[in-house]
């Protein structure tokens, strides 16, 4: 089937199911058909309940072992496959999401819903190069902006705009011998957490669907992450890595990673917009893990731990004049130039999982402390804390059964220290602006958001659910409950409806809005081929 | 503290440099660890490590009750049943989702080597929990049959103590859970060529699918169906039970 035939006709048959298709650039996981070419094997094989992103001990092992098992064809044309596999695979999403906060020209903007249609295009290639080199290749286009949903509701149109997104090529090998059993390797990839096989970390938790939903994006200040474990270094950063898994029960893992923006390497920063993620020096990544199968169960524990500087911020929060008395500066969105802070990130996480159809059944769960120095150059004339503490913690359950039906829990959210500077800002795309106790101290954007007290905290909880018809097509719907967002329960939130803005004074901020005008729903379909 | 994130982050680089360097001054390695599923030139015993490893087990024993055990199965079921995955002709689920796959380009050297291996390796001593009055009531079944249904004992053909002969399967310390699906699906071969004629009736050949092959879990298992028809849910749990305790 031609595959413009077969989007035109899924198109069809998603609007008449109100589904929508989804993307997400960081578009966290993906179920390659290109490496089911390759395998033979059915998603099911590789992924928990055949829904990727998450995976089985064999994906695990096929991942580890650099994406060679199968027969493809290696770079060399030796020893080929069919020639009929197509070696590029083709993932559209679409989705419909309602807000919570409707009021006509409020934090959702005028429309309270997103317009069902195709939000993002992903393609795929990668899989066996040689018996030692694989990739894992993976471009996005976005036909909207999802940082523009909170401030200025229903996306703007990005036209289609195309990115790298999670990209890798592996070297790794398996010898089994007297010592027993072991599989190393090195990998070369563009985002932080790219490399887990265990769905702990960040890049591939199961919330990707969630890349639409309100409250995850634009909210600066009000529902805080570690540098971790936020995404924020995604597709910008470039890193070189290596590990070690030992009898299916030793995991070892270090990497280095910094923000690359030129040269060779660049090819796997291409197109990522510089000012929109944090520029990172030299970060060191580590893991250590322990996993145990036994019968249909298999329990991983294991540490993970980012240590290293940099551009945690880059907003242009100045514009040269004083505000309340504070000279504001410029700087360049996210830039290694700009000034730098220092931070220690370590957690721990684990997974568990049951499979044994027509069970399959997952739960992650993931801690990770941070701790980060700034400086008064990073977040301007003053610094509330030399250092800041962050918790942040992650809580998944999965059960899917026949393969075809499926629900999932994700509780998601974080502890840490106030500081105005901060976490007391809200954001747009035209700027950010700085509050403390309701009022402006910093920032010429319009303003939306922000935590009134200079609280990180922020509790969230996602129930969802989903349908798979067959294994390429995807069907769900999942809301999005905040109940803590800027270290409140209550509404005091900054409200850009009855706040005034007066020669850049805010003055008066009631009623504030509640964390829960930040609850979005969102009905998704997806399709793989 | 950014001194030691320094030296390891060195360390780091240099063993991830290291272990590329290693791999690629290794050119004779590639027949002997490769994972290329479509290479004459690999032997079976290098699959059985770097593929089927991974769900079977290093020595045909297998943690996840999805995965049988293969060890100590005889060397002529094993081919006939890597065959038939080739060929595509045995269509139990787990096969089309599995299997096929990793069977679709083995020659015919790679599936004697592969069974040559499996079926020296120790017999499995599987001690998964078996409820003790299943396995007192399928070893009656093994022993005895369900007559009354029509089935013979189990004993008859795959041994007294279940370790089969020639390309009839050794069943002693196999998983129950793999087992009991396995009776399933032959069942269901059964109900779909026997039990529902008015459906068939609708296709052009009765019992077939649409590429032609008939509906069942493989040609080799095709005596099963009677058997697993014959038998209730509980007494084929009952007789998957008892196998797993057999050594």
């Amino acid at each position: 089937m031609k595959i413009t035939g077969f989007l035109f006709k899924a198109r069809g048959a998603i609007l008449a199911l109100m589904g929508g298709l989804v993307l997400l650039s960081s578009l966290d996981a993906n179920a390659i058909p290109i490496f089911a070419r390759q395998t033979g094997f059915k998603c099911v094989a590789c992924h928990v309940g055949g829904e990727y992103p998450q995976l089985t001990a064999l994906g695990r092992y096929f991942k580890l072992t650099g994406y060679t098992q199968g027969d493809a064809k290696n770079i060399f044309g030796e020893l080929t496959t069919n020639l009929d596999r197509p070696p590029f695979a083709v993932w559209l999403q679409a989705s419909k999401q309602w807000y919570a906060n409707t009021e006509p020209g409020g934090i959702n903007g005028n429309a309270p819903t997103s317009q069902f249609d195709a939000q993002t295009v992903s393609l795929f290639t990668g899989g066996h190069l040689t018996d030692n080199v694989g990739a894992f290749i993976q471009w996005t286009a976005a036909k909207y902006d999802p940082n523009t949903t909170v401030s200025f509701g229903p996306m703007s149109n990005l036209g289609w705009a195309a990115g790298i997104d999670n990209s890798e090529v592996r070297v790794a090998d398996h010898i089994v011998n007297k010592s027993g059993d072991w599989i190393f390797g090195a990998y070369l990839n563009n985002r932080i957490t790219m490399s887990d096989v265990w769905n702990t970390q960040e890049n591939w938790t199961s919330d990707w669907i969630g890349y639409f939903n309100a409250g995850f994006n634009g909210l600066v200040g009000l529902a805080p992450s570690t540098i971790l474990q936020g995404g924020a270094s995604q597709h910008n950063v470039v890193g070189l890595g290596t590990y070690l898994y030992k009898d299916k029960t030793w995991y070892a893992e270090a990497a280095v990673y910094r923000h690359v923006s030129n040269g060779p390497l660049s090819v796997l920063t291409e197109s990522t917009a510089a000012n929109s993620a944090p520029a990172l020096n030299n970060n060191l990544y580590m893991r250590l893990g322990y996993n145990k199968e036994w019968g249909p169960h298999e329990l991983f524990i294991g540490l993970h731990g980012l240590y290293g500087s940099g551009d945690p911020y880059g907003q242009t929060y100045g514009n040269g004049t004083a505000i309340n008395g504070n000279a504001q500066v410029n700087y360049n969105a996210f830039s290694l130039a700009n000034p730098q802070a220092v931070w220690q990130d370590t957690g721990i996480d684990a997974q568990y999982q049951y499979i044994l159809d027509p069970h399959y059944f997952a739960a992650h769960a993931r801690f990770t402390h941070e701790t980060i120095e700034n400086s008064s150059g990073l977040l301007g004339a003053t610094v509330a804390n030399p250092v800041n503490m962050l918790n942040e913690y992650w809580l998944d359950l999965t059960y899917i059964y026949k393969a075809q039906y499926g629900a999932m829990l994700f509780f998601h959210g974080a502890r840490g220290n106030s500081d105005y500077y901060a976490y007391g800002r809200g954001a747009d795309n035209t700027g950010f602006r700085q509050y403390q106790n309701g009022s402006i101290v910093a920032g010429n954007g319009a303003y939306y958001g922000g935590s009134a007290n200079g609280s990180p905290d922020w509790d969230s909880i996602m129930p969802s659910i989903f349908w798979s018809p067959y294994q390429n097509v995807r069907i769900g719907i999942m809301k999005t409950f905040y109940t803590r967002l800027g270290g409140t329960t209550g509404n005091s939130i900054t409200n850009p409806l009855t706040a005034t803005n007066v020669n850049g004074v805010t003055t008066g901020n009631s009623p504030g809005l509640s964390p829960s005008a930040f609850n979005t729903t969102m009905l998704y379909t997806s399709i793989i081929y | 503290m950014k001194n030691i994130t320094k030296i390891i982050s060195l360390s780091a680089i240099t063993l991830a440099l290291a272990s590329c360097a290693d791999l690629g001054s290794n050119p004779t390695h590639s027949a002997e660890r490769s994972r290329n599923l479509n290479n004459p030139a690999v032997a079976g015993e290098t699959y059985a490590q770097q593929v089927c490893s991974t769900c079977h087990g290093l020595n045909g024993q297998s943690i996840n009750p999805t995965f049988p055990n293969l060890a100590h199965q005889t060397k002529e079921y094993i081919a006939v049943e890597l065959h038939e995955l080739k060929e595509e002709t045995r269509l139990d689920p787990k096969a089309q989702q599995f299997m096929w796959g990793v069977a679709r380009n083995l020659t015919d050297k790679q599936i004697d080597q592969l069974a040559e291996y499996y079926s020296k390796q120790p017999a499995p001593i599987n001690t998964a929990y078996a409820d003790p009055k299943l396995v007192v009531e399928g070893k009656k079944i093994w022993q005895e049959g369900n007559l009354s249904q029509g089935v013979p004992a189990c004993s008859g053909c795959h041994g007294e103590n279940g370790e089969g002969a020639a390309n009839i399967p050794r069943l002693a310390g196999q998983h129950a859970d793999y087992l009991y699906k396995q009776l399933n699906v032959f069942n269901t071969d059964y109900e779909l060529v026997n039990d529902h004629k008015d459906i068939q009736s609708e296709m052009e050949l009765p019992g077939t699918q649409e590429n032609g092959q008939p509906w069942r879990a493989g040609n080799n298992g095709a005596v099963m169906e009677l058997m697993a028809h014959g038998l209730s849910d509980e007494q084929k749990m009952a007789v998957a039970n008892y196998l797993q305790t057999v050594r």
